[in-house]
């Protein structure tokens, strides 16, 4: 069964000057262990494809089920809990809370979905040392590197332990290095068995993925199979 | 992490937002807290004042307040007919009067109490000895000191009507000793004589009359039947228990002070209210990316709306618990100048904390807290994650 399965999404945005379709009639499904690349130029509707993929957004038409559940019809909290239980997000902008630690941060949706202490702080430190910063344990947001905070953002999307991993542009605020540092980190994750949906703008990056979909005005027009 | 640790944390981080809630909240809710010990603090203290005297009745003729209606006379008289009653224990006549101390430097002005001697309450007798006769006079201790007088020594006492120039010769008297006199101002100058004397000096002739009589209910005995009783044994007196001139003070002069605590009270809430909910917008406003990357992770609707509200209950809390010493020390200061206004009995307090203003401020403040959360919470309740999310990356 597909991680995630898409039918037909389309996300039309009421504007003043009339409404405007971001994504139109969308069919997509992502399966265990899949690594999907979601490329195309600014305002094409990656993002917002993405945020319907996450369960951030809701269509304005098609299905979306979750681990074969639709979650057109589920309320906020239901809804809440897939996004915690079984999706994970990996932002642009990191989106770490600076009054916390990286552990801290690391620990939130593991205390939120209400994992015991002791299993929270074992798995705080297999994550930090999985993403390679078990001594910047105790460091604020403000005392690390972008590429710091975007594998501690990484660490927080694994808590869980998702099925599915979403990021957006997650090297789109890093150079070139840092980039692909976080990169192979995304492969690692992968390649241990999370499924990953990508958006982003890097060609190199993107042929990481084993599949590379192509929007264009709202639409997937191409297909790619890397490997 | 729950919402108050993770509140907490969002006010640490940002001290100076989170202190300044909290000075703003402490100042208005010191404000509050002394509008709510204003607001029935009279009230409290004249009771207590009237209680101390340890009489619970009042009986004049008519209801004005004593040593403005008509006065009682044969006084003296109508007070051993009423000790005869069962249910009274002990009566005093008492007569309030204005004189003037002539003294060699410069006359002063003097409240004239009087009393039958040997009566229980109407004055403490700190040294010499009581009044036993006409002719003698208890002072207060400010009233020796402007005398620079002794115990022994003469006094000389004439009538002062308000606008009234006498010509009638000084009433001589001896002081036998000093007194602590009630309801009398922190610097008051208070002598205390008989009836006939007070009479004498008021220009006179030595009756017996009283503006009112003190009196003691039999143990036993309520002092409504009291009341009662004394009316019925004298048809021209109007007995008043003290809750009956509690009330009276309160339909009064009192009540102004209520509806100054009570527009006061609205308006510090009102601020304090607008204040958090700056504050709690500002903030709320300053994170929507956080909330909303915490809302695409998976917390709840109802767990970010919770940080809020822990937010608010947060400053709210501690701005309220730092007002009660403030409000505590600024109603000191108040108080005492207030008390500096001639006249104000040294026993009286504006402000008097009793319990039942620390529960009204506990109230007032939690409705506060969870008033000017409501704004920031429908903020974050009606946050669009997506586009929040979007217009994040774009900014």
């Amino acid at each position: 069964m597909s991680v995630i399965e898409a039918r037909d999404l389309t996300r039309v945005f009421p504007m003043p000057a009339g409404p405007v379709t971001a994504v139109r009639g969308v069919s997509l499904a992502v399966d265990p262990g899949d690594f999907v690349a979601l490329c195309g130029p600014s305002g094409c509707g990656k993002s917002t494809l993405l945020h319907l993929l996450g369960v951030v957004d809701t269509p304005s038409s098609g299905t979306l089920t979750v681990d074969g559940e639709d979650v057109a019809t589920l309320g906020d909290v239901a809804r809440s809990r897939i996004r915690l239980r079984k999706i994970g997000f990996v932002f642009q902008r990191f989106f770490l809370l600076p009054m916390l630690t990286a552990a801290e941060n690391i620990e939130l949706p593991m205390a939120e979905a209400g994992v015991s202490k002791s299993e929270r702080a074992h798995r705080v430190h297999e994550l930090l040392e999985y993403v390679e910063l078990s001594k910047r344990a105790d460091h604020r947001p403000s005392q690390l590197s972008g590429g710091e905070m975007q594998r501690i953002a990484i660490a927080r999307a694994l808590a869980n332990r998702p099925r599915l991993l979403l990021a957006d542009e997650p090297t789109g605020e890093l150079d070139q290095t840092t980039g692909q540092h976080i990169a192979e980190l995304l492969d690692r994750v992968n390649a241990d068995g999370t499924a990953l949906v990508i958006v982003t703008h890097d060609a190199v990056f993107a042929r990481r993925a084993r599949r590379i979909l192509t929007m264009r005005d709202g639409v997937l027009v191409s297909e790619e199979r890397v490997r | 992490m729950s919402a108050f640790a993770f509140a907490l944390r969002s006010l640490v981080r940002q001290p100076a937002r989170a202190l300044l809630g909290i000075a703003g909240v402490a100042a208005v809710g010191a404000l509050l807290f002394d509008m709510l010990l204003l607001s029935n603090g009279l009230v409290i203290s004249m009771e207590r004042m009237l209680s101390t005297t340890g009489y619970d009745l009042r009986a004049a003729i008519g209801t004005a307040p004593p040593g403005r209606g008509p006065l009682i006379e044969h006084a003296g008289a109508i007070a051993t007919r009423l000790r005869t009653l069962p249910e009274v224990a002990r009566v005093t006549p008492l007569r309030l009067s204005d004189g003037l101390v002539v003294h060699t430097a410069r006359p002063f002005a003097v409240r004239v109490m009087g009393a039958e001697p040997g009566s229980v309450g109407a004055w403490t007798v700190l040294e010499g000895r009581d009044v036993r006769a006409s002719g003698e006079v208890l002072v207060n201790q400010h009233v020796l000191e402007l005398l620079d007088a002794r115990v022994g020594g003469p006094l000389e006492l004439r009538t002062s009507a308000p606008g009234v120039r006498t010509v009638t010769p000084p009433f001589r008297v001896q002081i036998v000793g000093v007194a602590d006199f009630p309801f009398e101002s922190e610097r008051g100058s208070t002598v205390g004589l008989s009836l006939e004397d007070v009479d004498r000096v008021s220009g006179g002739g030595g009756a017996q009359s009283a503006d009112q009589l003190l009196i003691a209910t039999a143990q036993g005995t309520t002092p409504a039947a009291a009341k009662a009783a004394v009316e019925r044994a004298v048809p021209t007196l109007t007995a008043m228990t003290n809750a009956q001139v509690l009330v009276r003070l309160q339909e009064g002069g009192l009540s102004y002070f209520r509806q100054i605590s009570f527009v006061l009270t609205t308006v510090t809430i009102g601020f304090a209210f607008l204040l958090v909910t700056v504050l709690l917008t500002v903030s709320v406003n300053q994170r929507t990316g956080e909330i909303a990357a915490l809302r695409a992770l998976g917390f709840s609707r109802r767990r970010a709306i919770a940080d809020v509200f822990a937010e608010a209950v947060l400053i709210v809390g501690s701005g309220a618990v730092l007002a009660l010493p403030v409000g505590l020390a600024l109603s000191r200061l108040l108080d005492w100048i207030l008390k500096g206004i001639p006249g104000i009995p040294a026993s009286l307090h504006f402000f008097v904390f009793q319990p039942r203003a620390l529960l009204i401020h506990g109230l007032l403040f939690a409705f506060t807290a969870v008033a000017a959360a409501l704004y920031p919470m429908r903020l974050v309740a009606t946050l669009p994650i997506a586009a929040t999310l979007r217009r994040e990356v774009v900014s």
